[in-house]
């Protein structure tokens, strides 16, 4: 299975957030975070869905 | 104590309003006489003006609607519950509307000379020295309002009937400005103004036993805190030669965070940046995608429990 490299680019503020999030179980690591966050946006989100409200 | 004791009662008529001691633990009544009529609401630390009602984060936490259950907070860097809506049996409160001015009647009806919120809300602050710059954004009582499908905010009719009434808990000591609202060439108050009634009680132990827990965070600054100690007592603003920033967290670094793909997440990552609604590049759409599946596994919406 091939891997694809993409650099996320966060500052040391969002990076806090996440490792917070690691530390609390939610994945193992930064990466493995990014990766489920991407699995579970998309599944929730079909690609024809507007723009989800954020703040 | 258990029971309810009266402290004062008074009829606010049209075109007026009124300043209120309300000590923590007590309770302020607006009650509709004969219904349909709004009443803006200020609202300040009866220790320290500076401190006062911030209608913008109370809607943000709570919605537009604000009603029983719903916190009053103060804006930051305070930003803390200051009262508590106990019961609200008409459930039309606005925080959508900025309060009636009197250019507003002016421009839209060339009614120069007319009550409006603004002014009556200052007016009844004078009593405590206060200007009417002090006025701040009003948290409308019984004030009936939507928003249409464009996004534009509308005034319905009226809701609240006779006998209908908002009770508000102070969990601190504050000055409480309730007034009848001055439009009534909008629908604000079905074009007739009318008096409304204020109690003010000593809260029950089943009335303060209704508050929710409130958390007390690190954030919520107090005087004590600013690196300006003194409130401002002229009017023009003057540079401080000694000034240095101090921002918070500054400066912002750009931390690479490597993630590697499988073939399956890459086609996920397609998808979605192929949608155009999440950003220009992989990592961009990638980091869009990371911070919005956060905010909604673990902040599902912006409400905030206190």
């Amino acid at each position: 299975m091939a891997e694809h490299e993409v650099v996320v680019v966060i500052n040391q503020q969002q990076a806090e957030l996440l490792d917070k999030t690691v530390a609390r179980g939610h994945a193992t690591d930064r990466p493995a975070l990014v990766r489920r966050a991407l699995r579970e946006f998309a599944a929730t989100h079909p690609p024809v869905q507007g723009r989800p409200e954020t703040k | 104590m258990n029971e309810r004791s009266i402290v004062r009662e008074f009829v606010m008529e049209p075109g007026t309003g009124r300043a209120v001691e309300l000590l923590r633990g007590q309770i302020l009544r607006v009650e509709q006489i004969e219904g349909g009529q709004c009443a803006d609401f200020n609202c300040f630390n009866l220790h320290d003006y500076k401190e006062f009602l911030h209608t913008g984060r109370s809607r943000v936490i709570h919605g537009l609607h604000l009603t029983k259950g719903h916190f009053l907070w103060s804006a930051p860097p305070r930003e803390r519950p200051i009262m508590y809506i106990l019961e609200d049996t008409a459930g039309c409160n606005d925080t959508l509307f900025p309060r009636c001015t009197g250019t507003l009647f002016e421009s839209l009806f060339d009614l120069p000379v007319h009550t409006n919120c603004q002014d009556i809300l200052a007016e009844a602050e004078r009593e405590y020295g206060l200007t009417p710059d002090d006025v701040h954004d009003s948290f409308n009582m019984f004030m009936h309002t939507s928003i249409r499908p464009n996004g534009e905010p509308y005034i319905a009719p009226q809701k609240a009937k006779k006998g209908d009434y908002l009770e508000l808990l102070a969990l601190i000591d504050v000055l409480a400005v309730p007034n009848v609202c001055g439009a009534d060439v909008t629908a604000t108050s079905d074009f007739s103004l009318k008096p409304l009634k204020v109690v003010i009680y000593q809260a029950s132990e089943t009335d303060l036993a209704a508050v929710p827990p409130i958390r007390k965070l690190s954030s919520q600054r107090t005087p004590a805190d600013f690196k300006v100690k003194t409130i401002k007592a002229d009017r023009p603003l003057r540079r401080d030669a000694t000034y240095r920033p101090e921002f918070t967290n500054v400066p912002l670094q750009r931390i690479p965070c490597p993630v590697l793909l499988s073939d399956d997440e890459l086609a996920l990552l397609q998808d979605l940046k192929a949608t155009g609604l999440y950003g220009a590049t992989d990592s961009e759409v990638l980091r869009f995608v990371l911070f919005s599946w956060w905010m909604e596994a673990f902040a599902p919406h912006i409400n905030q429990k206190p």
